[in-house]
């Protein structure tokens, strides 16, 4: 283990630029896996109860967003406007879709009461399949997904893990 | 860049070889020669242009989000794994665990540096070109050696013998620095013990026991293999 101090600048700028390769990698899959599925966020974590029992809290999702024709009963994700937590809840009813119209649809979560108009934007009471839905569930892992709900309740955690990565792997050269 | 009064643990691997290979730019640089940083440089370059694209989609994204990014997503995914492979590419293949390249008076050389897993012996490629380079070809010579040639038991590297090590062994690191070269006269394993009486070596053992003994007697009367 050698100290900062002492390396040459080529030698910190290799050891600087090993730890932005490996951030960097790992957004450029990301990224790429968002142009393969057409969906802004390919891969979303439960975050809540609403779809029990089909999903638990933590559950990791697989989205797709090339069939643009969403049938009753598929599950999709979807953003509503001025709020950033994607919603998972299922399709029970579409309109439109025909030639000029555009596909609307509306959800229930499994687990809820109601359907989700209360939910939508105000004013809003159903989804635009185009603008509002990032894609329809194609797969899933359960729970692996539990520790982004932990990071992101309590975010001095992301912090902490950041600032470990960065300085384990500008400091050793195994 | 270590010195010689960086302790390191003896037992690690990559303690060893890091601190020989930050000994060797010290050394040649001692005799006149003059490192070349192109292949480092190129390395550099393909990284950070990489990392810089990654960077940038990354800013754009953030401000205007994916509806507005999606056309440029495609182009700088690509563009970003053409050049991280081709990184890889001169990291593994080019340079090839290149640790010096310089020229001096005596001619041209490249140092590759490995070791093999749990084995603590220097595994040194190097291709000279002994000048002047227009009617000499490069030769490529690999030479090895353990650690203990250099580094006393307690941690310390002594610059002595891994100079005369490289000296004897390269031609033109010898011919650049012809009082480090010592003959091998091969009785065995008192090899080192014969030569650290010889008259010729007689001096520089003594200094070299007074700067490396300083931290303890004790470790110069150990440093015997």
């Amino acid at each position: 283990m050698l100290g900062l101090s002492n390396m040459a600048p080529r030698q910190l700028a290799s050891q600087l630029l090993n730890f932005a390769l490996v951030l960097s990698t790992a957004f450029m899959l990301w990224k790429g896996l968002s142009v393969a599925t057409n969906s802004p966020s390919p891969i979303v974590v439960v975050l809540s109860g609403s779809m029990e029992p089909a999903f638990q809290r933590g559950d990791l999702l697989f989205l797709w967003n090339r069939g643009m024709d969403t049938q009753v009963g598929e599950i999709v994700v979807y953003n509503v406007k001025g709020k950033d937590i994607p919603i998972v809840h299922r399709v029970i009813r579409r309109y439109g879709g025909g030639g000029k119209s555009a596909l609307r649809l509306l959800t229930k979560g499994d687990n809820n009461l109601a359907d989700d108009t209360e939910l939508y934007a105000s004013g809003q009471s159903f989804l635009n399949r185009e603008e509002d839905v990032i894609g329809s569930v194609v797969g899933f892992i359960p729970f692996v997904g539990y520790v982004t709900i932990l990071l992101s309740e309590y975010p001095w955690l992301k912090q902490a893990m950041l600032g470990i990565m960065g300085l384990m792997v500008v400091l050793q050269r195994e | 860049m270590s010195n010689a009064t960086t302790k390191i643990a003896v037992h690690s691997l990559a303690d060893l070889k890091n601190t020989t290979d930050d000994a060797v730019p010290n050394y040649m640089h001692s005799l006149k020669f003059r490192q070349i940083h192109t292949t480092t440089d190129v390395r550099l370059a393909l990284g950070y242009t990489a990392v810089a694209i990654s960077g940038a989609l990354f800013y754009f994204d953030w401000k205007m989000g994916w509806d507005v990014t999606k056309p440029y997503t495609l182009p700088a995914v690509v563009a970003y794994f053409i050049l991280n492979s081709l990184f890889s590419y001169w990291l593994w293949w080019v340079e090839a665990g290149a640790i010096y390249e310089g020229e001096g008076k005596t001619g041209k050389i490249r140092i590759a540096t490995s070791t093999k897993k749990h084995i603590p012996i220097y595994e040194v490629d190097v291709t000279f070109t002994p000048a002047p380079a227009s009617s000499n070809p490069p030769q490529t010579i690999h030479i090895r050696t353990p650690f203990t040639r250099w580094f006393t038991s307690d941690g310390y590297f002594v610059a002595k013998p891994f100079q005369q090590w490289l000296a004897s062994e390269v031609p033109i690191v010898g011919a650049a620095d012809p009082s480090n070269v010592v003959e091998e006269i091969g009785r065995g394993s008192e090899t080192d013990k014969v030569l650290n009486a010889t008259g010729a070596n007689a001096m520089n053992i003594l200094e070299q026991l007074k700067t490396a003994g300083k931290p303890s007697g004790g470790s110069s009367r150990r440093r015997k293999a």
